[in-house]
């Protein structure tokens, strides 16, 4: 098989990719307030799947800006997204049912900003710095508030603030066991942070494949999509965690499976090597 | 022109237009605070633009190497800015929250010296890998001689690479950026939990005791967001690498200074809007 250098520029469109994913990501966040309507925590995996479509459509958006070689490695852009998106998302979750809206339009506000402010300011001269810097912090925001969902079931402050504790039968409303009182928004954090950053550092190159670095990122959102969904068990009913769980499984089987099929395919010779044998009369 | 083909233009030179336009924002970010939350909330904004400065600042001193460096064929710690800086950054920051109950003078001292102590501990620790593992002297590239310790550089430096090892000036930079930018990340972290602590319980209509964890772990995801923030802006400031406050890139820190405050001042403004609502 013959690499060819304009692969980079191949591939489906970065504008149709990032509709879907928006797209996507708004819809799962939404159907996570099933949850609310039906009173019960079986949708909270749909916040997971949000996360996944976030983070695929924000590790193409790095794909885009780092093309450029910015110089400082492609994980600062990963921790600018959730720098900055932490922020947003953490705001809009006081608009109640408008919260993923919310967050969408304040982390492109803080997101154009700060493109801004390294276009201009810092004199970075970078064509598709704007816009990346904007569409990262939404993914960075949409993400987060995925992982709260999955993780608390919901997105609204009080829902992220609040949790339950049994002692002795009773169940007692608490705040020390809570996505934020917990502080396992850190957690999701790194979770996401990670996830979105490592796709492009580890398929870059003159073999890089579209279709190869958008799987391993679904890999990866999956992965942190298992850890967030046994954070999960903590703060809502077992069913509903256990659901989220093997979702995240399937779903991580599935792309890990596939990642290696494509690895396997632009590999330029791979070989199934049986491990050592046994040499007797040594 | 493809995307591969193009590269940054990032140079020395200053945008004042565009600088002008960074200090109107801030003015504006701080007015809009005043607006909505006139006592508290305009001097937590106020905090948090000064450690965020601090950090864009303190970020400029760490010797930053990047993948050369781990080659050897760069001075500098191998790794890039938005790792060094979040490391350094969230270990004072940590000791400084551990430090909060304390006051505030001595949890920003604590958060300087946990910040320094981290950049001290990986500064020697990078040095002893590069002398004993790789074989290399340390040599800076960007300075004839040590601005400190007036030794002479170009007899250790190997040809075609541009220095290599970590000199004694940028050891010494790379604690003065500890120290800055842990600073800052207490500061940061200080400043909002007294926000939170104080506005919290009435808006969520608890007592100040129950709303403890949530105003610890708000306030420090929020520090650590505005430390990565400003950091990874630094970073784009001095594009990628540099070799501590003797290189050249070093002089570029005015406009950092204006990003980290619009940075900050935004970021900042989110956070307080959060309980002025």
């Amino acid at each position: 098989m013959s690499v060819k250098v304009e692969v980079i520029e191949g591939g489906v469109p970065h504008n149709k990719i990032m509709i879907a994913g928006f797209i996507g990501t708004i819809v799962c966040l939404y159907l996570t307030y099933l949850n609310v309507l039906t009173n019960t925590g079986l949708f909270a995996f749909f916040g997971g799947l949000a996360a996944v479509f976030a983070l695929i459509w924000g590790s193409h958006t790095i794909k885009v800006l780092c093309s450029y070689g910015i110089g400082t490695g492609v994980p600062s852009a990963g921790m600018i997204a959730f720098g900055s998106g932490t922020i947003a998302m953490l705001f809009a979750t006081k608009f109640g049912v408008y919260a993923p809206i919310v967050a969408f339009v304040l982390a492109a506000i803080i997101g154009f900003i700060l493109g801004y402010v390294s276009n201009n300011i810092l004199n970075m001269r970078i064509p598709a710095m704007v816009q990346a810097l904007t569409e990262m912090a939404v993914v960075g925001a949409l993400t987060l508030m995925g992982f709260a969902a999955l993780i608390s079931g919901g997105f609204s402050f009080a829902g992220l603030t609040t949790g339950t504790i049994t002692t002795l039968g009773m169940a007692l409303s608490t705040h020390q066991i809570s996505f934020l009182g917990g502080c396992l928004i850190a957690v999701a954090f790194l979770l996401g942070a990670i996830a979105i950053q490592h796709p492009f550092n580890a398929c870059l190159g003159p073999g890089w494949k579209q279709d190869r670095m958008l799987m391993l990122t679904a890999e990866c959102g999956f992965l942190s999509m298992i850890v967030a969904a046994i954070m999960s068990y903590a703060l809502i009913d077992h069913i509903s965690a256990t659901i989220s769980l093997i979702v995240a499984l399937i779903g991580w089987i599935y792309t890990y499976k596939q990642y290696l099929v494509l690895s396997k395919r632009d590999a330029a010779a791979w070989l199934d090597s049986k491990p050592i044998p046994d040499v007797e009369g040594h | 022109m493809s995307a591969v083909a193009a590269k940054p233009q990032a140079g020395g030179a200053m945008n004042p237009g565009a600088m002008a336009v960074g200090i109107i924002l801030l003015i504006i970010m701080l007015g809009i605070c005043y607006m909505v939350s006139p006592g508290i909330g305009l001097v937590a904004l106020i905090g948090v633009i000064i450690g965020g400065v601090l950090i864009g600042f303190g970020v400029h001193f760490v010797p930053v190497g990047g993948a050369p460096a781990a080659m050897g064929q760069a001075p500098g710690i191998a790794t890039g800015v938005a790792m060094l800086a979040a490391g350094a950054g969230l270990a004072g920051l940590f000791g400084g929250a551990w430090a909060a109950e304390q006051g505030f003078v001595i949890a920003i001292v604590t958060g300087a010296v946990g910040g320094g102590m981290m950049m001290a501990i990986t500064c020697m620790m990078v040095n002893f890998v590069y002398v004993f593992g790789m074989g290399i002297p340390a040599a800076s590239g960007k300075v004839a001689k040590d601005p400190i310790t007036g030794d002479t550089q170009a007899e250790y430096k190997s040809q075609g690479t541009e220095g290599h090892g970590l000199p004694f000036v940028s050891f010494v930079g790379g604690v003065i950026g500890g120290i800055l930018g842990g600073a800052g990340g207490t500061l940061i972290y200080l400043e909002l939990l007294d926000l939170y602590k104080a506005t919290l319980p009435g808006i969520m209509s608890v007592t100040a005791a129950q709303v403890m964890p949530i105003a610890v772990s708000v306030a420090g995801i929020f520090a650590v967001a505005l430390f990565l923030v400003n950091a990874v802006l630094t970073a784009y400031n001095i594009t990628g690498t540099i070799e501590g406050p003797h290189d050249p890139k070093f002089k570029r820190w005015p406009r950092a200074i204006v990003a980290s405050a619009v940075a900050s001042a935004l970021c900042g403004l989110v956070a307080v809007l959060i309980v002025a609502f």
